[in-house]
């Protein structure tokens, strides 16, 4: 941190580490007042927020009502995992969600070019189209979908769990994709059309090649999808060992007597994977763009 | 037909944006429009066959459920209108949507008053601002079940840590979960805690494209800070507000975890909205039917009402 003269002595050091960017703006003491209750009000307001948060890790290490030990412990993330199938369900949700994230890369992206590049009345048509589906609850297609996948045998199954992430999923992934495309610069595809490129040769090794924080933001909104979801879970699960993450934190509430301190715990495991795709990768995680790929279109 | 579509579309977007490239031979360009309209076809296939399978059949069918006289093993008999006559004189479906209105508008202007407030706040530089920017977004980040059951333990019984701090203050016990009143607010302010990160994330997005030389001059022209605000900031960021709104309604709207983790939609159907009505409709009184017609009722609704705001989204960004 580099240490900076500030022009008012009475705005103290502490002010002087934070005022880095512009050393060269005066403060009046109001101005220097109204920051520090601005900063005041912003932790009160975030305390306040962050109470459930804070709730859940610090239950999640709290000894269980039968527990012997005392102060912090680790205990319930190992009983969660031995007295219940926490670790099943911890695979089921990341198998469900990676191949979500996978798949709808995978078809959101070539659907997207075709709506940047090829405007035209049927391709305008298909991104209204996109967006009144994206609209519409999820609760109209999920009736239909048991019935029809009741008959496939893909009720109770993973793989139709993904099918419907991917498919709920794509209509706005195709939107990101798209706007996201639209910043890149038809001339970098022209000139490997000269080269003799084909167009999904353009598409895939110039286009794709520069589309990594298009490609992310909609990965995680993806990920954050399917990983979050309950209401197609409830529908489609049935058995304990097919259950995903969310359908197992919600099993501890059906017995009488809720173990807290152990639903806590994987309520911690459950929320780790989001917060830490969220850290990683904070730049691309732009609810702008979901807002401005609705703007841009 | 489709090969001046592919044509118009890469002329459009090449005019958009490289603007003044070259310009190419008219042979070559004939050729690639037909390869482009082949390639066009086959990287839009995938999305359209899911499209029709996720979104296209289901729909098409739900409106043969909801003239059915059905369950969820069998179509049934063919009923007509019955279903959708049932259900608009039925109490609880009026219940329903008027708690599902108010759940929105609490939801959506709520949402975006936290959201905004907070974007203003930490838009001037203080100390630490941009970890208050990241902790600010956890409750969207945090899976709803998660966060409910957090909630739950908070509020859920008498014994809970938050009804007990209202007993220590001599305020007696609320009932947070149980009262139908008190349900209901609670159920809104969780829906608020949940979606004003968004409102802050979109709200502070376009904050920071707002030119900060125009309040300069504004206040050397003697405005006032709520002139500032109310006369520059807010007309700035109007379309991404608007924007904001519409994302928010529709979220809502087809909200059902919210509510569904929390309360399960009682006390006494007091925080059942439509899309948990539907749902315990079908899956708990096995009334496919009527149940589909409340979700069918829904989705006209929602469909009139997109296309009218997808059409305003898109004349707004042309101006």
């Amino acid at each position: 941190m580099s240490a900076v003269v500030h022009a008012h002595p009475q705005s103290g050091p502490v002010l002087g580490v934070a005022d880095t960017g512009k050393p060269n703006r005066s403060l009046s003491d109001a101005g220097l007042r109204g920051r520090w209750w601005r900063f005041a009000l912003i932790l009160a307001i975030t305390a306040v927020v962050l109470v459930p948060i804070m709730v859940t890790v610090v239950l999640a290490f709290t000894p269980g009502p039968t527990s012997t030990a005392t102060g912090f412990t680790l205990e319930n993330f190992g009983s969660v995992f031995s007295e219940t199938l926490a670790s099943t369900w911890l695979q089921n949700s990341l198998i469900t969600t990676l191949s979500t994230v996978v798949v709808a890369v995978a078809v959101a992206a070539p659907a997207g070019y075709v709506l940047s590049r090829g405007r035209s009345k049927a391709v305008s048509g298909y991104s209204l189209l996109l967006f009144v589906m994206q609209s519409l609850p999820i609760i109209t297609s999920v009736v239909p979908l048991f019935i029809l996948f009741a008959g496939m045998g893909l009720v109770d199954n993973l793989m139709g769990l993904t099918i419907i992430y991917v498919g709920s999923t794509m209509t706005v992934a195709t939107w990101m994709m798209a706007a996201y495309f639209d910043s890149i610069p038809i001339s970098l595809e022209e000139a490997s059309w000269i080269d003799g490129c084909s167009v999904f040769g353009s598409f895939t090794k110039v286009v794709l090649r520069n589309s990594l924080p298009g490609v992310l933001s909609t990965a995680i909104f993806a990920f954050l999808l399917a990983w979050n979801d309950y209401l197609v879970a409830i529908v489609f699960l049935r058995s304990t060992e097919i259950f995903t993450l969310p359908m197992g934190v919600q099993s501890f509430f059906q017995q009488n007597q809720t173990d807290w301190t152990s639903v806590m715990a994987l309520a911690v495991i459950m929320m780790l994977p989001p917060i830490i795709v969220f850290a990683a990768l904070n730049k691309y995680f732009s609810v702008g763009g979901i807002g401005g790929s609705l703007a841009g279109r | 037909m489709a090969l001046t579509t592919a044509q118009t579309g890469l002329s459009r977007a090449r005019r958009g944006v490289a603007p003044g490239g070259p310009g190419k031979p008219a042979n070559r360009k004939s050729k690639l429009s037909s390869q482009t309209r082949k390639t066009f076809f086959w990287l839009l296939l995938p999305s359209v066959i899911l499209l029709v399978l996720i979104h296209g059949y289901p729909l098409v069918y739900a409106g043969v459920q909801a003239t059915h006289d059905g369950s969820l093993i069998e179509t049934g008999e063919f009923v007509g209108l019955e279903n959708f006559a049932n259900v608009l004189a039925s109490d609880a479906f009026w219940k329903a949507a008027r708690f599902t209105l108010l759940f929105t508008i609490v939801g959506v202007f709520g949402s975006w008053l936290l959201g905004l407030g907070l974007a203003l706040l930490l838009r001037t530089k203080i100390p630490a601002g941009g970890l208050f920017k990241v902790l600010l977004l956890l409750p969207w980040v945090v899976p709803i079940v998660v966060s409910s059951t957090a909630w739950n333990w908070l509020v859920g019984t008498p014994d809970s840590l938050v009804p007990g701090m209202f007993r220590n203050l001599g305020l007696g016990t609320p009932l947070f979960l149980a009262d139908p009143t008190l349900a209901a607010i609670t159920v809104m302010v969780f829906k608020v805690w949940i979606s004003f990160p968004f409102m802050m994330m979109m709200t502070s997005a376009a904050l920071a494209s707002v030119d900060t030389t125009v309040y300069e001059a504004a206040s050397m022209d003697g405005a006032s800070r709520w002139q500032q605000f109310s006369q520059i900031t807010l007309p700035l960021i109007a379309r991404s507000t608007y924007i904001s709104w519409i994302l928010m309604t529709i979220f809502c709207v087809n909200d059902f975890p919210t509510i569904y983790l929390l309360t399960g939609g009682g006390p006494v159907d007091a925080t059942t909205s439509l899309v948990v009505l539907a749902y315990r409709t079908v899956f708990q009184d096995f009334q496919t039917g009527p149940g589909v017609a409340i979700a069918f009722l829904m989705t006209i609704t929602l469909v009139v009402v997109s296309v009218i705001l997808y059409r305003q989204i898109r004349k707004s960004s042309v101006e």
